[in-house]
């Protein structure tokens, strides 16, 4: 089986995170970059399926900046066993809808049976890449897996619904994306670490893949702001009325 | 300015007039105790208590083998332990958690607590540390080696001071460790060994999962806030202990006193000092490789190691 694994540079969510408040755009350098944790998960899927699965091949796939190849040497170090890199400066701030056509004509170039993807980017938080992707590879999709069992020729896996959960099944070849419940990533060893740097990564350019622009319209920033800074909380001291402003509180904040 | 250069200047300003102060400080003791030395009073004083007490006649001299080893291993562990007990107490994200294997090395009623991989290592090292001190503590009462490091009479007071005027007046007393420590040594190290050990200890060990969590009466007895307000003190202690244990050792005669304690030998050959230079190097192996790649796959043969 060759299974793809989508993953994506985010800034760390333990420090300052800054958007460029002329640009719109997210300041890369004002924060650590790292992996996202969620594809981290989503990789540790496919390992744990590599694991127990001689001959399968586990390809990790990235769209980002250059530097986004620090990205892939980490899950490459996890055990991933090449990675694919799309570079190109016109994608700099590429919305949700143009980075899954780049993704997905990137993976038509592929021989795949499944591509596992995190159910949202701690950064953008859209959620909405991998079916974005699915639709236009014309695949059967499954979002949000809070579990997934991989079988030969199909994967299933439960989801939470509103009211409970449901198991959902497809036959293979098929897009999936995790929730943070379907997998504790693993560490990388030594071992990890030494053979990352020898593994294949191909760079690919937009025109690579015979893309120059966007198919559809393209979404812009229009304005930015500083998140304004937090203010103080109101402390209710009980004189008797404290219940009652309680309710009020709650009230007015549309909790009840 | 830049905002940076502000801060760093605000963060270090007080260093500014600090320095200089302290130098004044110590200047000024050094002026007094040269001058109160010379008056009559403290000649006399000084003729009295000579800076040391007699040993009991049973009191071995030199030292063997096991307490040169004792030393080094206490050393490496208490390196080990205030560097990870820092992190455990600055780091704010943890690189990893570990959780106890229930099974290992016994089942216990309370299911297993999870743990930054950071305090993983430092109780690890804690309790190897407390089996060394256990060890040592035994041998020490075996062999009667006790007696070089525990005050047997009050005249240890008065001595200590002594030795601290001699010490205080640059006039450093000319004492044989390889027989009989200083009285102010005595104290230091009778203070290191048998009040701040055992205090790091129990403080440590209020505040670890391996404390009874539910018994009521002696957690009301023996509060965790009591624990977490010594804990660090004692810190501080030992690592003030081994700026000026290690300072002076180089200081009162380098070649004879790391023989005594590396080489146990009483003489100037530089054995003790190769053994103490190699002794060092080892310290910062250990510190090296104390970093989560190499902890995780230990860590891992007792428990789970997770990112989050």
């Amino acid at each position: 089986m060759r299974i793809i694994a989508l993953i994506k540079q985010v800034p760390d969510t333990g420090g300052e995170r800054r958007l460029d408040l002329t640009t719109g755009l997210l300041d890369r350098d004002a924060s650590d970059k790292i992996i996202d944790e969620i594809n981290e998960r989503a990789l540790e899927v496919a390992l744990a399926y590599k694991d127990a699965n001689k001959g399968t091949e586990v390809v990790v796939m990235t769209m980002g900046p250059e530097d986004a190849t620090g990205t892939i040497r980490k899950a490459l170090s996890m055990g991933a066993d090449s990675g694919i890199h799309i570079a190109d400066a016109s994608l700099v701030g590429s919305d949700s809808a143009w980075s899954a056509e780049v993704l997905a004509a990137a993976l038509q170039r592929e021989q795949f049976d499944l591509v596992v993807a995190g159910n949202e980017s701690t950064d953008g938080r859209g959620g909405v890449v991998p079916i974005m992707i699915a639709e236009r590879l014309g695949l059967p999709a499954i979002g949000s897996l809070d579990s997934v069992e991989l079988s030969d020729g199909s994967v299933r896996g439960e989801r939470a619904t509103e009211s409970g959960s449901m198991t959902v099944s497809s036959a293979l070849p098929a897009v999936i994306s995790v929730t943070e419940r379907a997998a504790e990533p693993r560490f990388p060893n030594f071992k990890g670490i030494m053979t990352a740097k020898k593994k294949p990564i191909g760079v690919l350019s937009l025109s690579e893949l015979g893309l120059s622009e966007a198919s559809g319209g393209r979404s812009v920033v229009l304005s930015t702001q500083e998140r304004p800074a937090r203010t103080a909380g109101k402390k209710i001291v009980d004189d008797g009325s404290a219940a009652a402003q309680l309710a009020d509180f709650l009230a007015a904040e549309r909790l009840i | 300015m830049s905002p940076k250069v502000k801060d760093a200047l605000r963060q270090y300003w007080p260093l500014v007039w600090l320095a200089p102060f302290g130098i004044i400080m110590v200047a000024a003791v050094v002026l007094i105790a040269i001058t109160i030395r010379e008056t009559p009073l403290v000649q006399d004083f000084m003729t009295t208590y000579p800076g040391h007490t007699e040993l009991p006649e049973s009191a071995p001299v030199g030292f063997p083998a096991w307490l040169g080893w004792a030393h080094f291993l206490n050393a490496l562990m208490l390196l080990l332990i205030i560097r990870s007990g820092w992190m455990v107490r600055t780091v704010q994200r943890p690189d990893a958690y570990w959780t106890r294997n229930p099974a290992i090395p016994f089942r216990t009623r309370n299911s297993p607590k999870k743990i930054s991989l950071d305090l993983w290592f430092h109780l690890s090292i804690d309790v190897l540390w407390v089996i060394n001190g256990v060890v040592f503590f035994v041998l020490l009462f075996l062999t009667g080696q006790w007696m070089r490091i525990v005050p047997t009479s009050w005249e240890v007071f008065p001595n200590a001071l002594s030795t601290a005027i001699q010490y205080a007046s640059l006039s450093w007393p000319t004492d044989n460790g390889w027989v009989n420590y200083n009285s102010l040594q005595v104290l230091a190290y009778f203070v290191t060994v048998f009040i701040a050990t055992p205090l790091a200890v129990i403080t440590g060990l209020r505040m670890s999962p391996l404390w009874p969590r539910d018994a009521d009466r002696l957690n009301k007895a023996y509060p965790i806030e009591w624990a977490r307000a010594i804990h660090f003190p004692v810190m501080l202690y030992f690592v003030l202990f081994i700026i000026v244990h290690v300072a002076l050792v180089f200081a009162t005669g380098i070649l004879r006193n790391l023989n005594h304690m590396y080489a146990m030998r009483d003489d100037e050959s530089w054995w003790g000092l190769w053994i103490f230079a190699a002794s060092v190097v080892v310290m910062i192996g250990a510190w090296l490789a104390a970093r989560p790649i190499i902890l995780r796959p230990i860590a891992q043969l007792t428990g789970k190691v997770t990112k989050n």
